[in-house]
């Protein structure tokens, strides 16, 4: 091998094009390392990361059992009735700050748990914790609209509050002339 | 070889001496020299084709670690259980593993929407999307068939027409959600790897690295995924990826009253889920396509896509 035509003028293209190559080279690694995550590959072809921060958003909506470690008495009044089945927040609000408040009377006592209000009608609500006795709850289960399945216990309105004798048919609160939400079976 | 002196001396006159031979060309070195160029690049060329179809003979070598069959399923069940569907993914990138289910029963939906209300609360869904929908099929007696979308707040008293019953055959209810493909399109096209599947087979949009050119919305052949105008990210029902990872259910499977929705895991035969699936027969939608759904279907019929 002849070292000077590492220098020969014949032989500066080769120069420039090893050079090229290996500043492509080391440019691309630093890209590299700059634009893709720490975290990349951890798993898979995708920022690691994202899993944990996905993972660690808190939960909002929470089971009848955090209600019902007070509530206690509710189970029992739906223990033989297919309204078990039913979830405390489709009736009476998501509850979050009536849980958070139960929290901390549980440990200061004197701490003031906001009461229910009256729920305004609307199915996404902003009112955290309500008691209703408004029709529109009811059926938006119970209402026999086409698409039901035939062993639910859905019902025609005007046909049923006939058939019953409803005293006044066209008030909000009708169905609780007879029935009792936690345990409505007759 | 002595190349160099034929590029230093290249005006050897004839007669001159180079590698050892007297030079015989009329008009001096330069026969002499291209014959040397032209076998110095025939050299060359073999060794480089040798080197080039040598290596690409590697690549021909069966590559059989990690490869997921009918007989090496991704679940690590066995593979010929009838009503499991081929779980077999050509998705090598990751090792998923199938863990979790979701059922739906529509034979049991009723339509009330409580699940629609809970999705848009836990996972702050903005008004006009969806991350969950119900839809209703109505096959009428003169053929044809109808399909809805059922409100939020449920059918009744949302001021729809309604549909007279003597005229109708049969209906029922298909909530819908993602479908949480094995072989997902949404996670092939994603030019950024936003679009992801977790190692429990969850596919999940990382909100960092989405860039929101929506080729994922409209990759997805059941329309599960939106573009969310706050987040200007991709979109989609994670089956509350956050609450099945602190066993949790998901918030539509826990707000349903009839149990329509049944969510649990894959790999425990004891679940609910586990037992449902070896009980009846179950569909995927769009099984045509080959996307291998991790949601599994009772109770509808071909219509349903």
């Amino acid at each position: 091998m002849n070292w000077k035509l590492l220098f020969a003028r014949d032989t500066r293209h080769l120069r420039i094009l090893a050079a090229l190559i290996i500043v492509g080279g080391v440019g691309a690694v630093l890209l590299r390392n700059h634009f893709v995550p720490a975290s990349y590959g951890q798993h898979g072809p995708y920022r690691g990361a994202a899993l944990q921060e996905i993972a660690t958003r808190p939960s909002v909506l929470q089971t009848d059992a955090t209600c019902l470690k007070c509530h206690e008495n509710v189970q029992e009044e739906r223990a033989e009735s297919p309204h078990g089945a039913v979830r405390c927040t489709h009736c009476h609000g998501i509850g979050r700050n009536h849980v958070a408040q139960a929290r901390q009377a549980a440990e200061s006592p004197d701490h003031p748990i906001a009461p229910a209000e009256e729920w305004d009608g609307d199915f996404l609500t902003q009112i955290d914790l309500f008691i209703t006795h408004d029709r529109a709850i009811c059926l938006s289960c119970h209402e026999a609209v086409v698409g039901m399945p035939t062993d639910f216990r859905s019902i025609n309105v005007a046909a049923h509050l006939e058939d019953q004798g409803a005293e006044e048919p066209k008030s909000r609160n009708v169905c609780f002339e007879c029935h009792e939400g936690h345990s409505p079976g007759l | 070889m002595n190349y160099e002196l034929s590029i230093l001396n290249n005006d050897a006159e004839r007669g001159t001496s180079v590698n050892g031979t007297t030079c015989q060309n009329r008009s001096g070195c330069d026969g002499c020299r291209e014959a040397e160029e032209t076998s110095s690049r025939r050299r060359f060329l073999q060794k480089a084709t040798t080197i080039v179809f040598g290596s690409l003979s590697l690549t021909l070598l069966p590559v059989s670690a990690g490869e997921q069959t009918d007989d090496n399923p991704a679940d690590g069940s066995d593979g010929d259980s009838e009503n499991q569907a081929n779980l077999g993914s050509t998705d090598h990138n990751n090792d998923a593993e199938v863990v979790f289910g979701f059922l739906v029963d529509t034979e049991k939906c009723i339509g009330s929407g409580k699940c629609l209300t809970a999705c848009r609360i836990e996972n702050d869904v903005p008004e006009g999307f969806a991350r969950t929908w119900v839809e209703r099929f109505v096959h009428f007696k003169d053929g044809r068939v109808q399909v809805d979308l059922v409100p939020e707040t449920g059918f009744s008293g949302s001021g729809l027409p309604t549909i007279d019953p003597d005229d109708v055959e049969r209906a029922y209810f298909v909530p819908k959600l993602c479908n949480q493909c094995v072989d997902a399109p949404c996670n092939q096209v994603c030019p950024v790897h936003a679009a992801f599947t977790s190692p429990e087979g969850v596919e999940l949009v990382d909100p960092e690295r989405c860039i929101g050119c929506a080729y994922c919305v409209q990759a997805c052949p059941y329309g599960a995924r939106f573009i969310n105008p706050e987040t200007n990210n991709a979109d989609k029902c994670t089956w509350c990826y956050h609450r099945i990872m602190r066993d949790e259910q998901p918030a539509c499977v826990e707000a349903c009253p009839v149990d329509a929705r049944v969510f649990g895991r894959l790999d425990d035969p004891t679940s609910e889920l586990s037992r449902r699936i070896a009980e009846i027969p179950t569909h995927v939608l769009k099984e045509h396509l080959g996307t291998h759904p991790k949601l599994r279907y009772v109770g509808i019929s071909s219509e349903v896509t």
